[in-house]
């Protein structure tokens, strides 16, 4: 009884062993899409149809340099009109981020999905206009209080580091839906003589401690150029 | 090792979402100075003395004036829209009758930019002090201590009585 035994372990054993082999050989080689992929921001041109303070168009596009690594950049231009409560500007200018992704996210067979960190350097160069602002003075003058007209600097610029953080998911052949969330910091701006960066493009609002954020929503096609197994 | 990295970034990312959210739009920065007046003793330069002060009143200013009491020292504002600000101080004397002095403010002034909550200011150069003299004048005299009203860590300017 026991030989019977041992003997059905013994062929259940082969039989593992034969599957396992046939299975192997039966795997389909999968083989990722290398290419440029190039899409357009949505969020500038989403959130102009909802407040006119704010128009801008951003081009973003990476290109594949490993099974994790993309080369990445934005190219964009940013018009923002910033109202506080004693002045009133307007920035624009054009900015351009370029760094590394890294996807994170572990695909099933041949998707194309991610889930990335990335890093990026960026630079812009734009203007600032005061429209208008009013002296902050004693409150019992405020009835005297006017709003005067400012000027325009002009040849302003600034550089930042950013790390990013987002998903992209291919909702159809080589289309891309995105979005991101990015933490900046300022690594030098020239500041304009006798006020403030208080806004820059691509960086957005420049808080207290010259850090930013920044959120992108974006629609974007591969361009596949080869296929390759890693 | 790859997952390491990826948590070490997202929490990097979130330490500095937080860190960004410092406030920057409360005004909590100086703003435009007031002038700072001291009240002297006339006859003993030296010493305080309190003016029996009632109210303050800026002239060009439609609000109603600026409820005083008696004390040796005033913070009063200086019109960032003029070259010229008049006011009119009125005191109260022992024995009860109402004395008003008027004198002058002239200056040239500078606006700097203080940030993004607290906008700009005007600090006030070469400043120039008239009293109009009349019968019965309580202060007897001014006297600056600085040309220029850029804080108001010190008096600005002395007035004998």
């Amino acid at each position: 009884m026991l030989k019977y035994f041992i003997n059905t372990v013994f062929l259940l054993s082969c039989v593992i062993t034969f599957a396992q082999k046939n299975s192997t050989q039966q795997d389909t080689i999968i083989k990722n899409k290398y290419g440029l992929r190039v899409g357009v921001d949505l969020f500038n041109p989403v959130n102009t149809f909802f407040d006119n303070e704010r128009k801008g168009l951003e081009l973003v596009g990476d290109y594949r340099i490993s099974k994790k690594l993309y080369v990445a950049a934005e190219l964009g231009y940013l018009e923002n009109t910033t109202d506080e409560d004693f002045l009133n500007f307007t920035t624009s200018g054009t900015y351009l981020k370029a760094g590394i992704d890294y996807n994170a996210y572990e695909n099933w067979l041949d998707m194309e999905n991610a889930i990335y960190v990335g890093f990026r350097y960026g630079y812009s160069t734009f203007s600032q206009t005061l429209n208008s602002f009013t002296i902050n003075n004693d409150a019992f003058l405020d009835g005297l209080a006017t709003a005067e007209e400012g000027q325009k600097f002009d040849n302003l610029n600034a550089q930042w580091a950013e790390i990013v953080l987002g998903v992209k998911a291919e909702i159809l052949n080589n289309l891309y839906l995105g979005f991101s969330f990015s933490g900046k910091k300022m690594i030098t701006t020239k500041e304009p003589d006798g006020f403030k960066n208080l806004f820059v493009p691509g960086f957005n609002r420049v808080f207290l401690n010259n850090s930013g954020f920044g959120f992108n929503y974006t629609i974007s096609y591969l361009i596949p150029l080869y296929k390759k197994e890693k | 090792m790859k997952k390491k990295v990826t948590y070490t970034l997202l929490i990097l990312l979130i330490l500095i979402a937080i860190n960004s959210c410092e406030r920057d739009d409360i005004c909590i920065d100086a703003i435009t100075p007031h002038l700072i007046i001291r009240f002297y003793n006339n006859d003993i330069q030296t010493n305080f003395k309190n003016a029996n002060l009632l109210s303050l009143k800026i002239l060009g200013v439609d609000n109603d004036s600026i409820t005083l009491s008696a004390t040796d020292s005033i913070a009063i504002p200086v019109k960032s829209t003029d070259d010229l600000t008049k006011y009119i101080l009125t005191i109260s004397n022992t024995d009860g009758s109402i004395n008003r002095d008027t004198f002058s403010l002239t200056y040239q002034r500078e606006d700097i930019f203080v940030g993004r909550s607290c906008g700009f200011k005007t600090i006030f150069t070469s400043t120039n002090y008239t009293l109009q003299t009349g019968s019965e004048n309580w202060i007897r005299s001014i006297s600056p201590v600085t040309q220029t009203i850029k804080d108001e860590t010190a008096a600005h300017v002395k007035i004998f009585h």
